[in-house]
């Protein structure tokens, strides 16, 4: 399976991978494409919408660095573990933690149950919103691919 | 070869047999169940609100048991377990199955408490089980005045579901606001008007101690304790739940007001274990799931300690009102009360000590998780209390460089 790797000490907070997380979910639906026409979407990405959200965030950590907070796809993920409708699913094969938003209750047992804060709720309140691995792209993960420090990278654990 | 059988259907159950696969392949796993099918107690409201059908509050796939080679038994009530000969019993002790090892995940039921008539009407139903969704369902088609008894999660979820087929709802609250033990004064006054815009209507502060019945002992008024009478077509009890532990008593394993568990989920006779609400350990979907993960993993003989869970938590998600309360927020003396609040947005934080032991937010409850964490393992956040409503994992931030996971640093 794979998982995003996280080098902090490269990331200088520019918040590219939180752009085109963006650009790769807008519309809420998964967005195919080259990196290219990815950026292409950034000119048109319309901040002021709040269903234009991020799954991944940069935060400050204090001291003139910063912490990307990327969603684990955890061995044990927590999230899936107190799912009440199986919209949540750890995928033995890929190991990536899948999100079914048909199923979804929207009770928000995940938001509680993440110990590292990452699912958030959409502003309908009507579905969750976590990291899907970009799996509508055949390159990867858009965080990936446009983040210019290479502090995160795609690697098989 | 090994015999597996597990009693019940629900987060334990299922998830037990699905781990017991998962471990075991080739040995032969048999759920009994009283449910005839697989639903989420926690979607009842989505089913009784018209919103999705019975195969949309299923939580796992149509074809759970095929595809996993489980054997379902639907629609039986086990009657007893013989734990010397290690048989079950089920159907009028008509039929039996063996088990090498055996799980009770029996549940809970609602509970009614001793008000003349309300035990033996035959329209007052609980909203725990479909069979109750599917009881309420003809009975709201007959007649839409809705009398609830408890404004905790069970109550406000049949609430909205009736609230939104246009039913006259009113809900009987003993203490003074609505969800008593997840919310604050605040929190329970948003959504006690959300309900009420939605046509519901509250009496908080007071119970039923009486009921008026027609020929057929069917409740057509409920009478409060001060004496005013509502009228109503049938009654909804969501006063709280008992853990099912008559089976157990029965079949002379240890239970009192639940099942009595080890840390290994085991149960005072060899072979047999319990997971779920049955054990009064928690009472919340990710305790349930848990503990038939742990039960199924020292069933299938991988040695599990099952760590006591913090019970303390829950969401609520009524009529687009999001709320996290995580912890004690009653537990205030010595403790400090922090609170902030803007016109979207309401948030508490009770510290005690340098720890949180309380929080709740209501609004925008997105990135929240890690509050339960702090809470449960009593982290220590004495130098981020100005901060304390914005606490990210960045706080505590720390990876584990061989397998790229997070840890917490502290």
């Amino acid at each position: 399976m794979k998982r995003i790797f996280i080098d902090p000490a490269k990331c200088d907070g520019c918040k590219s991978c939180t752009l085109a997380c963006m650009a790769s979910h807008q519309d809420m639906t998964p967005r195919r494409g080259t990196l290219e026409e990815l950026r292409q979407v950034l000119y048109t990405l319309d901040l002021t919408d709040p269903t234009v959200q991020s799954r991944n965030r940069i935060v400050s950590d204090g001291k003139g660095g910063y912490s990307p907070l990327f969603c684990r796809h955890c061995d044990v993920p927590d999230c899936a573990g107190a799912c009440m409708s199986g919209a949540l699913q750890k995928n033995l094969e890929t190991g990536l933690v899948e999100y079914s938003a048909d199923k979804c209750a929207a009770c928000y047992m995940c938001v509680m149950s993440c110990r590292y804060g990452v699912p958030a709720v959409t502003p309908d309140r009507e579905r969750m919103i976590k990291c899907d691995f970009c799996q509508h792209l055949e390159e990867g993960p858009a965080c990936v691919r446009s983040c210019p420090k290479k502090a995160i990278e795609v690697r098989e654990v | 070869m090994e015999r597996f059988v597990i009693i019940g259907a629900g987060a334990a159950g299922i998830t037990a047999a699905q781990t017991l696969r998962d471990f075991r392949p080739e040995d032969v796993i048999t759920v009994i169940s009283t449910d005839e099918r697989v639903h989420s107690r926690c979607m009842l409201h989505k089913y009784l609100g018209h919103e999705r059908d019975i195969p949309g509050i299923n939580f796992v796939a149509p074809d759970f048991f095929e595809k996993n080679n489980i054997y379902h038994i639907p629609c039986q009530t086990v009657t007893k377990i013989d734990t010397q000969a290690k048989t079950v019993y089920y159907g009028g002790e008509g039929y039996s199955v063996p088990y090498d090892k055996l799980l009770l995940a029996t549940g809970s039921a609602y509970f009614v408490p001793p008000i003349p008539h309300f035990r033996e009407a035959p329209n007052v139903f609980g909203f725990r089980d479909l069979s109750d969704a599917l009881k309420i369902d003809d009975a709201f088609a007959r007649g839409k005045r809705v009398f609830i008894v408890g404004s905790g999660l069970v109550g406000l979820d049949a609430a909205s579901a009736l609230c939104r087929r246009g039913g006259a709802v009113t809900i009987a609250e003993m203490a003074p606001r609505v969800m008593p033990l997840q919310t604050d004064d605040y929190a329970a006054g948003v959504y006690q008007r959300v309900f009420e815009d939605h046509g519901c209507r509250f009496l908080l502060g007071i119970g039923a101690s009486d009921a008026a019945v027609d020929g057929e002992g069917n409740i057509t008024e409920v009478i409060l304790s001060d004496g005013q009478r509502v009228p109503c077509d049938f009654i909804i009890m969501a006063a709280g739940v008992r853990p099912r532990i008559q089976l157990a008593l029965d079949s002379g394993i240890k239970a009192e007001r639940a099942i009595e568990v080890d840390d290994h989920l085991r149960t005072s006779a060899p072979g047999v274990y319990a997971a779920g609400d049955c054990t009064g350990l928690s009472g919340v979907w990710p305790d349930a799931m848990a503990q038939g993960k742990a039960a199924a993993e020292n069933m299938a003989g991988v040695d599990t300690v099952y760590e006591k869970p913090y019970p303390f938590k829950n969401t609520s998600n009524f009529f687009g009102v999001t709320m996290l309360s995580v912890g004690r927020l009653d537990l205030t003396e010595g403790a400090e009360v922090l609170v902030h609040r803007t016109a979207r947005e309401y948030k508490k934080a009770v510290i005690k000590d340098g720890r949180l032991t309380g929080y709740l937010s209501l609004g925008d409850i997105s990135n929240h998780g890690l509050y339960l964490h702090l809470i449960k393992n009593g982290i220590d956040i004495s130098g981020k209390k100005d901060r304390i409503f914005r606490l990210t994992f960045g706080d505590f931030y720390g990876i584990n460089e061989k397998n790229g996971e997070y840890v917490y640093t502290v």
